[in-house]
């Protein structure tokens, strides 16, 4: 049945929930874009045979087979646009430098378009603010307080801190450092919020 | 009014506002106990409301504390240490930089003399009336120009004289050498006794977590938490034996007024706090432990001053036991039963009725003053009850836990809002407090305690029930004393009544070593001071058995399974 491999894909991605980013699915894409190229050719010698030769009972199969490649290219478009707003999260998320096993799961092509988000969100944020421009990605919810306290839950090794000292992170020791140093790496599951 | 001032030794008057201007970051490096935990929360609030940048790391030895200490001296200059490090020379121990500072908080006394009188690297957080008792400067320091200076001064007049004045002044100077040389040998072996007085007798201080929050106080920024705090801490002291009744007494008193002074808003009945709020009582109450979350006579069994008056490891302790009840007046099904369950008409007077009763049994003190906490309508906690299950949880021996997960759990514990922490570390010590009470028993009634001598000696087999809790210090410090007062009761022999005890628990099966800790005689007046630490290191010295001093208090050492006789013998001829 025509439009199956489109659904397909898009259950795959759907089923990923959570902001997850699956691999990209080159070969079901280039499987459904094999799809209508086969559908939209043999429209094309329909079209020309109809027209040509004014056999009007083709029409209905020219219209099915043109609902099926507008079909088509909806659930591509809706996959790669899913793909899209997924990987903007990312940014939020992880900051400028995405993990290396995201970077994977990426293609080319949304690879640059992730380089050219980064760049439209850096220079909005520069613009604002005054002179050094506002992180805006920093407290997404409303700091209580400057400082927090962290216990670490991995061995993590060394970290810098802005005014350049260098902190050992070792498991199961507790810091007090300032939020919006510890943000990142507590997404990242090695340091934990301590409120007591 | 008592002005409690809070004196840094070493004539420097360096407050928590001074660490903000000096230093960004401290490091705290913490011992594994639970007074220690107590003032590190304490210090934590503080350097939370101040904002100053610090990081935490659990030790729990000599060696732990070097290797912390090499690992953090790149980026820290300023370190406070708690409930560690006072009793040895810590700059020969760790060599620092020249910059960096320790601030030591640590209840081990005595203090080491290079720790007192060092002027700009060590400073000592001790309250001003806790005597130390150390020896004066000159006694045991000298400066070493005072002898170089005499005697040039001498060469120098000798040589410029003409030849026959000269002899006479050689002579003279050569009476002089020798007298000095004499002095200075007698200034030695004065300084020598001075320094073995000192430091014969290892004891405790001030609670630290007491000290840490009388300096919150100075700074009003206590808080009834901090102040529950530090009431734990000093409950730990009492628990574990670490401190006489009598400074006990003494601090429960100083804590009280802070308390006090706390519950001032309480008393205003139109302005009273709600329910939720924390409020902390005094209480005079019942030495039974944990006897709120438990049954009354369960507690009763397994506390150790109940036990040992009744003598419960015998029938005819377990029958005293049951006239003691029926005595008050309590029904065996009552008392058997979850406390909270009880009637309220058992519950309403119990505690006189007991106190009535037990002067009847010779328990004169089954009532001791300490604190209770109240917040909510479910939650009331006596202090003793945190400090069991605080104790339980930093010693627990499930497979999974390393002691710095130990550490965490029981730090956490100590905050309010982890109550089920604190749960699970009440039946933990319901756990401890069993087993303890069931090697008590059959030490006892199989006379595994004997006398070497000079002291008391058991060693608990390797297939002993629950063994595995006793290679953890606290909870072998809290078998042994109890074993002890058990022992002191049992026998007929006058002189073992007056001997200390030691006792050896196996520590870790694989690299085959025992845990050895001695205790000092059991008496009214004790004045908790143990000599053991010396007389370790001697004896492993005098056989080169391999032993390992890593613990902070110098009584507990790790010893390897072979060398316990050679060791053992060490020390009886050490001690006789």
């Amino acid at each position: 049945m025509f439009c199956e491999k489109a659904i397909e894909i898009i259950r795959e991605l759907h089923r990923m929930g959570d902001g997850q980013l699956p691999a990209f699915n080159e070969d079901g894409i280039r499987q459904v874009l094999e799809e209508m190229k086969a559908l939209y050719e043999q429209n094309q010698s329909d079209v020309n045979e109809a027209k040509s030769e004014g056999k009007s009972e083709l029409i209905p199969t020219i219209k099915f087979r043109h609902c099926c490649l507008l079909r088509n290219q909806r659930c591509i478009a809706a996959y790669l646009y899913d793909r899209l707003l997924r990987i903007r999260t990312l940014r939020w998320e992880y900051g400028s430098v995405l993990p290396t096993n995201i970077r994977f799961h990426m293609c080319a092509e949304e690879l640059e378009w992730f380089n050219q988000y980064k760049k439209s969100l850096a220079t909005f944020m520069r613009s604002l603010g005054g002179e050094e421009g506002l992180d805006i990605t920093q407290d997404m919810k409303p700091p209580k307080s400057l400082y927090i306290e962290v216990r670490c839950l991995k061995d993590h090794g060394e970290f810098e801190i802005d005014d350049g000292t260098i902190i050992l992170l070792k498991k199961n020791s507790q810091h007090f450092l300032p939020r919006w140093k510890c943000e990142q790496l507590i997404r990242q599951g090695v340091l934990e919020h301590i409120m007591s | 009014m008592l002005t409690l001032t809070l004196l840094f030794t070493n004539f420097c008057d360096l407050t928590i506002d001074l660490f903000l201007h000096y230093f960004q970051r401290v490091a705290l490096l913490v011992s594994s106990d639970i007074d220690a935990l107590c003032a590190c929360k304490i210090l934590q609030a503080l350097f939370h409301c101040d904002q100053v940048q610090y990081t935490l790391v659990p030790v729990t030895g000599w060696q732990d504390l070097g290797t912390a200490f090499l690992e953090h001296k790149e980026q820290f200059r300023c370190f406070v240490l708690i409930n560690c490090g006072a009793n040895v020379d810590l700059l020969e121990t760790l060599q620092p930089e020249e910059d960096s500072i320790f601030f030591i908080c640590d209840t081990h006394r005595p203090v080491d003399v290079v720790n007192v009188y060092n002027d700009t690297q060590v400073k000592l957080m001790i309250k001003q009336d806790d005597d130390l008792g150390v020896p004066s400067y000159d006694d045991i320091f000298r400066d070493e120009e005072e002898e170089g200076g005499d005697d040039s001064g001498n060469e120098s007049d000798g040589g410029s004289e003409p030849s026959g004045k000269r002899r006479r002044y050689d002579e003279g100077e050569v009476e002089r050498r020798i007298e000095r040389q004499r002095a200075t040998r007698e200034w030695e072996a004065r300084r020598r006794e001075i320094l073995f007085d000192y430091e014969q007798y290892e004891y405790h201080g001030t609670s630290a977590a007491m000290v840490i929050f009388e300096l919150a106080w100075v700074l009003t920024k206590d808080t009834k938490d901090m102040l529950w705090w530090a009431i734990i801490g000093l409950t730990d002291q009492w628990v574990h034996d670490k401190i006489t009744h009598m400074k006990y007494v003494t601090d429960i008193a100083t804590l009280q007024r802070h308390v006090s002074r706390h519950n001032h808003r309480n008393e205003d009945e139109d302005n009273s706090l709600s329910i939720d709020c924390m409020r902390i009582s005094f209480e005079y109450d019942l030495r039974l432990a944990l006897y709120q979350h438990w049954s009354l006579f369960e507690s009763i069994c397994n506390s150790s001053y109940t036990s040992c008056n009744f003598k419960l490891w015998s029938m005819h302790g377990q029958k005293k036991l049951q006239e003691f009840l029926a005595d008050m007046g309590l029904p065996l099904k009552q008392v058997k039963q979850k406390f909270n369950s009880m009637d309220m008409s058992v519950k309403e007077n119990l505690r006189e009725v007991i106190e009535e009763s037990s002067n009847k049994y010779g328990m004169k003190d089954i009532r001791i003053q300490t604190f209770g906490v109240h917040f909510g309508f479910k939650n009331h906690f006596l202090a003793s009850d945190v400090v069991h299950a605080t104790a339980s949880l930093l010693e627990s021996t499930e497979k999974d836990d390393s002691p710095g997960d130990n550490f965490i759990k029981a730090l956490d514990c100590l905050s309010r809002s982890n109550l089920e922490r604190l749960h699970g570390g009440i039946d933990l010590a319901k756990k401890k407090l069993m087993a303890i009470q069931q090697t008590v028993a059959s030490c006892i009634c199989t006379n595994l305690i004997l006398s070497q001598g000079p002291f008391l000696y058991c060693y608990l087999l390797e297939g002993t029930p629950d063994v595995k809790l006793f290679s953890k210090p606290m909870a072998l410090t809290l078998l042994c004393k109890y074993l002890l007062k058990a022992f002191v009761r049992s026998t007929r022999n006058k002189r073992c009544k007056l001997l200390p005890l030691i006792i050896a628990a196996p520590m870790d099966v694989e690299k085959r070593t025992v845990i050895v800790l001695g205790i000092p005689p059991e008496s009214e007046t004790s004045d908790k001071k143990n000599f053991f630490g010396r007389a370790f290191e001697k004896a492993a010295e005098s056989t080169s058995s391999r032993t390992l001093h890593d613990h902070f208090d110098t009584s507990i050492i790790e010893l390897k399974m072979e060398d316990r006789t050679k060791f053992l013998d060490a020390l009886i001829t050490l001690l006789s």
